[in-house]
Formats: C-alpha cells, sequence, structure tokens
C-alpha cells in the first residue's frame, strides 16, 4: 500500500469486502488487517453492516400465496 | 457473405416449424414457469426496496413476469436468468424512478471517509464492534435504503440485497460497470451518513 497504509486500506475495503480485487490487493490488505487493530475493528464493522443490511432488507416474508398468485397471472396470460 | 449464410442459419434454426405454434406456446409457459418463478421471491425482496410497499412489490413483480413471459423468446438459454428479470423488472419500474428523480440526484458528499459510521458510533467511547452495529436497529437500516436517492438505491439494492455482481447490475441498469462501482460506493456512504444522523437523533 502507499505511504499511508490506513488509507489505503479504507480506499479499497468496499471492494475487498465485494470480493472484486485481485490477489496481490488482496494479500497486501490481509497482511495489513492482521497488523493494525484500528483497520481490522473497522473492516469487521464495515463487514458486519454488510451482512445486516441484507438480513434486514429480506427479514420480511414474502406475501401469503405471492408465488401462486403470480403463478396464475402468468397462466391467465398465456 | 459468411455473415449472411451465417444470419440466414440462426432464423431458421430460430422459427418454429409451421402447424406447431400452439404446442410451442404450451412448451414455453411451462419452461417459463418452470424456470422463471424459482426466481420470484428474490425478485419480491428487491422489488420491495425499490418501491417501499408490499402491495406495490408484488405488483411490480407481477408486471415484470407478464412482460418477461411475452418476451420468453429474447432469453437466451443458459445465460443469467435472474439478471435477465431484473433487467426487466428495472424497466417496469424506470418510469417510475424517472418521476422520483426529474433529474439525476448528486448528493454532496463530503470527505467523510469510508469509517464515518463507526467512526460517529463509536464517538462516545472505544467499544466492540458488534456492540457498536447492535445501535443501530433494523428498521433503521430498511428505512435509510428505501431513503437513499433511486439511482443509487437500484444499484445498493441489486448488489447488496440482491447479490448480483457489478456486471450483472451493469446489464441491469445499462451503465457501465464503472459507473455502478461508483454509485455503489457513493451510495453505501450515504447509507451510513443516513444511519449515523439516525443514531444521533436517537442519542439526543
Amino acid at each position: 500500500m502507499s505511504a499511508d497504509p490506513c488509507r489505503g486500506a479504507e480506499s479499497l475495503m468496499q471492494p475487498y469486502l465485494d470480493r472484486v480485487l485481485t490477489e496481490a490487493e488482496v494479500s497486501r490488505i490481509d497482511v495489513h488487517l492482521q497488523e493494525c487493530s484500528y483497520c481490522s475493528d473497522r473492516y469487521v464493522f464495515e463487514r458486519s453492516l454488510r451482512t445486516a443490511v441484507k438480513s434486514c432488507c429480506c427479514d420480511e416474508p414474502v406475501p401469503d400465496g405471492f408465488v401462486e398468485r403470480l403463478r396464475r397471472r402468468c397462466t391467465d396470460q398465456a | 457473405m459468411l455473415l449472411l449464410t451465417d444470419t440466414l442459419a440462426e432464423m431458421a434454426s430460430s422459427d418454429p416449424p409451421p402447424g406447431s405454434l400452439a404446442a410451442a406456446a404450451g412448451r414455453d409457459r411451462a419452461e417459463f414457469e418452470e424456470e422463471a418463478l424459482v426466481h420470484a421471491e428474490q425478485l419480491y425482496r428487491i422489488a420491495l426496496r425499490l418501491t417501499g410497499s408490499p402491495q406495490a412489490a408484488e405488483d411490480l413483480v407481477q408486471d415484470t413476469y407478464l412482460r418477461a413471459f411475452r418476451s420468453w423468446q429474447s432469453y437466451k438459454p443458459g445465460t443469467n436468468l435472474a439478471a435477465w428479470l431484473a433487467t426487466i423488472m428495472r424497466n417496469a419500474n424506470l418510469d417510475e424512478l424517472r418521476r422520483q428523480s426529474r433529474r439525476p440526484v448528486q448528493e454532496p458528499l463530503d470527505d467523510d471517509g469510508d469509517y464515518y459510521l463507526y467512526n460517529r458510533l463509536a464517538e462516545s467511547g472505544p467499544q466492540p464492534q458488534d456492540e457498536v452495529l447492535a445501535r443501530l436497529s433494523g428498521n433503521a437500516i430498511v428505512s435509510a435504503v428505501g431513503d437513499l436517492p433511486p439511482n443509487f438505491r437500484e444499484v445498493v439494492v441489486l448488489v447488496d440485497v440482491g447479490d448480483f455482481s457489478y456486471a450483472d447490475a451493469a446489464d441491469i441498469l445499462g451503465i457501465p460497470i464503472g459507473t455502478v462501482m461508483s454509485r455503489l460506493y457513493r451510495g453505501r456512504r450515504l447509507l451510513k451518513r443516513a444511519l449515523a444522523d439516525h443514531a444521533g437523533g436517537e442519542a439526543a
């Protein structure tokens, strides 16, 4: 990473969590996260936030009979 | 020359034999229902976050499937069906999005940095990360996602809720992958800022 490794890690944190970085970039961040508690605390937080957003947004149940109503609409249409 | 023969061959192979149209339509419908309905719940969750209400989400998904069935012939088997359906859903929803955002929303984004939310939540003293996160309620997260400007919200919802890749999201939205990335990162920052404001408001 560049002059300031923490800043470098921060700028790559989102693509790192999205798993779109090259192997070389990933291993540079991996090494840095092992050495730096400031960044690893924040990494853990960002990762849990991602999980929380996903689970909160998918928590609400699909309404009763939703797929059946949809199937019927498709069948009626044909 | 080669191009013309290829095109003709392709046209011939995609034309159903005469007389079998009804049978083909029946087969199509069975195939469509079997393959496409598998993705209905995933699309519903995306629709729910895009529209904000269960009824509007269900209507949007129904509209999507009716449109999808009508253009089922244009789906290429073996390609990503969920992304194909999401593209149709996005188009179905586009008028509404356009209505909401008469012009592209450019949210001012000062240099808060990616850790803005963490830093704000941790201000009151160092805490373990899961405790910091526990201070955000599920409702706050859901409404913060719903309040994102539409062009950021759709990217965040597709990638972070719908699990689509950057490339799929780019196809679905018809924008370059670089635009997906910039909207996604910016959208996530807006989300964090909204959550930080929400947490700050509750504490005050």
